[in-house]
């Protein structure tokens, strides 16, 4: 975000009277704030003070016994950290992250690289790949339900190979990998416009000049792309691993964070212990770990793409 | 979408030469193929959906007995208000959640005043909290004001979108000043110069940042199973939710509403793409 800072007012007045532009600014400020009222209204109620509420809530605690809500410090966080369910909760985010963030991101790069190139109907063939982005999660969870199923298509598709039917997503092993491929079968296509958009960024000289010296396909890839491509790859990188943490239509509408668990992500385990178990103080306590692990990944991005740009 | 000319390789074609092209097909199909098969299946008897998978051919993906029987059924149940609540929510939160970034955007992109900093903090800091993290301290908050269940409350967190307002306030910081300053000699008010020169001159962005809020609430999932699952309030996808969820499922008419609710978005973001990707371009927003 490039934040512009204008000179401030020169209204080239020869006897420039202070109080006139110190009474004009204040009465900007106020214009300023009459037309920002009603957006920072929304932002502050709507985001902010959910987000401040969860931090209160999940450092409190509704008795049962009494029927009091009192103040129990990090009580919370305490019981979750020694809740085995959380931590599988945890190991199924991270792993699900650790292969379908790489996986997206490395697609994208190779449909962008592919699609970027001029040959007849490219544009036809890519905005196929782009189709699947118009699709809602909840229906593309819906319609990869069905491919799923055990007399779905792509069990009609293994037999012909004559392959054995596989669970997908009633299986422990297979559910995670069977999301995996539903996320990025809209995800891909999504971040592949973002890559694309940086590759026609790229000036054709750069690999005129890169191809004059001498460089095969490969190299100029590596060394004028990959460079070049940087900073859409770091954002896409990190918008991708934001989004995926988020994951909830699927598991909600498939597996039910099943079968055993093996789905569970944190998203849906903090909707599970709103809802299901009823209890929103540690919900809340979950809330706010994810929002911290999210700003946690923005943070760093923002600190690794700072520090590249200063080389 | 012009890129200057690639020096072509010179010498007879090879067939390595068609790899791009021919995976580029290969790749195109595939993601397009549940698509085309939620389409045809759509258009087949119910009962026949999953039954013609016994043995694949190209009948599996065109329909020789093709009938809009599962539309005609599914807009007589729940369905079709649920798409009508849809469209409502959307159009809504696009027309008033235009109106409120646009002129958040053009406070912050035309005024200079102490504190301009923090306001943009807090835009900048509520746009780096996902929406469906909070999703559920915002729906207990909901239920104390009474919005469970209610227009309202399905619309308002479409409203703030901090993104739509840098989308904007980036264009809106290219309005010539001078420009802004002869309108003002001229005695516009600030709401003139607001409604007559910046919206005017900003339409691409405009539509960038109305495609951001119709998408916001078009995808919405979690949202609308938090605050509005009574019959009469359910959204799109809610609605397939409960198809899909039933003890028989009728898969006719779940791809039917498959259909819908990607049909939608499909055409407005088809209609609206060149400007789009034009807005994106101009804003400088990499």
């Amino acid at each position: 975000m490039t934040s512009t800072t204008r000179p401030p007012d020169t209204d080239g007045r020869p006897t420039g009277p202070a109080p006139a532009v110190r009474r004009r600014t204040r009465s900007q400020a106020r214009t300023a704030l009459a037309f920002l009222a009603p957006a920072l209204l929304a932002l502050l109620v709507l985001r902010l003070l959910p987000a401040g509420l969860a931090v209160v809530d999940s450092l409190r605690h509704h008795s049962l016994v009494d029927g009091v809500t009192r103040f129990v410090g990090l009580d919370n966080y305490g019981d979750l950290f020694g809740d085995p369910q959380f931590w599988q909760s945890v190991r199924v985010t991270l792993l699900f992250s650790v292969i379908v963030n790489p996986l997206q991101v490395l697609c994208a790069l190779g449909l962008a690289v592919l699609f970027n190139r001029r040959f007849k109907g490219a544009r036809f063939w890519r905005s196929l790949v782009f189709a699947p982005i118009a699709v809602p999660p909840a229906v593309s969870a819906v319609i990869f339900g069905i491919l799923y199923r055990p007399e779905g298509p792509l069990n009609a598709l293994l037999g012909v190979f004559g392959l054995p039917s596989q669970p997908f997503l009633t299986s422990p092993t297979q559910a995670l990998y069977a999301l995996i491929v539903l996320m990025s079968w809209v995800g891909v296509g999504y971040w592949t416009t973002f890559l694309i958009a940086g590759l026609q960024d790229i000036p054709q000289e750069t690999y005129d000049a890169a191809a004059m010296d001498g460089a095969n396909a490969w190299q100029r890839f590596v060394h004028v792309t990959l460079p070049l491509l940087r900073r859409p790859l770091a954002f896409v990188l990190v918008a991708d691993t934001v989004s995926n943490f988020l994951v909830f239509a699927p598991v909600q509408l498939l597996t039910g964070g099943g079968p055993e668990g093996s789905t569970n992500l944190l998203m849906y385990d903090v909707f599970r212990r709103a809802y299901s178990v009823g209890d929103i103080h540690y919900a809340q306590a979950e809330v706010v770990l994810l929002v911290a692990l999210t700003l946690a990944v923005v943070a760093v991005q923002y600190r690794l793409m700072q520090g590249k740009g200063e080389e | 979408m012009t890129t200057p000319h690639r020096s072509t390789v010179r010498g007879r074609p090879t067939p390595a030469r068609h790899m791009p092209a021919i995976a580029a097909v290969v790749i195109g199909v595939l993601f397009a193929l549940p698509l085309l098969w939620v389409l045809a299946g759509s258009l087949r008897p119910g009962s026949q959906v999953l039954g013609s998978l016994d043995e694949l051919s190209w009948r599996s993906l065109i329909p020789t007995d093709a009938t809009l029987h599962n539309y005609a059924t599914l807009f007589q149940g729940d369905f079709g208000r649920a798409v009508l609540n849809s469209v409502l929510v959307a159009a809504v939160t696009v027309a008033l959640g235009l109106l409120v970034s646009a002129s958040a955007a053009f406070g912050l992109s035309v005024f200079e005043f102490r504190g301009r900093g923090l306001v943009f903090a807090v835009i900048l800091l509520s746009f780096m909290i996902p929406f469906d993290a909070i999703a559920i301290p915002l729906s207990s908050l909901f239920r104390d004001w009474n919005l469970q269940n209610t227009y309202a409350g399905l619309i308002l967190p479409g409203i703030g979108n901090g993104l739509a307002i840098f989308l904007l306030r980036q264009f809106f910081l290219a309005v010539p000043r001078e420009l802004v300053e002869a309108a003002r000699i001229d005695g516009l008010s600030w709401w003139d110069v607001f409604t007559r020169i910046h919206l005017p001159l900003s339409r691409p962005a405009l539509i960038g940042a109305g495609l951001t809020l119709f998408t916001f609430q078009w995808q919405a999932y979690m949202w609308p199973l938090l605050i509005g699952t009574e019959p009469a309030k359910q959204l799109g996808p809610i609605a397939l939710g409960t198809l899909q969820g039933q003890m028989v499922v009728d898969y006719g008419q779940v791809f039917a509403a498959a259909v819908v609710l990607t049909v939608i978005p499909l055409v407005v973001l088809l209609r609206l793409q060149r400007h789009f990707t034009q807005s994106i371009a101009s804003s400088g927003l990499k």
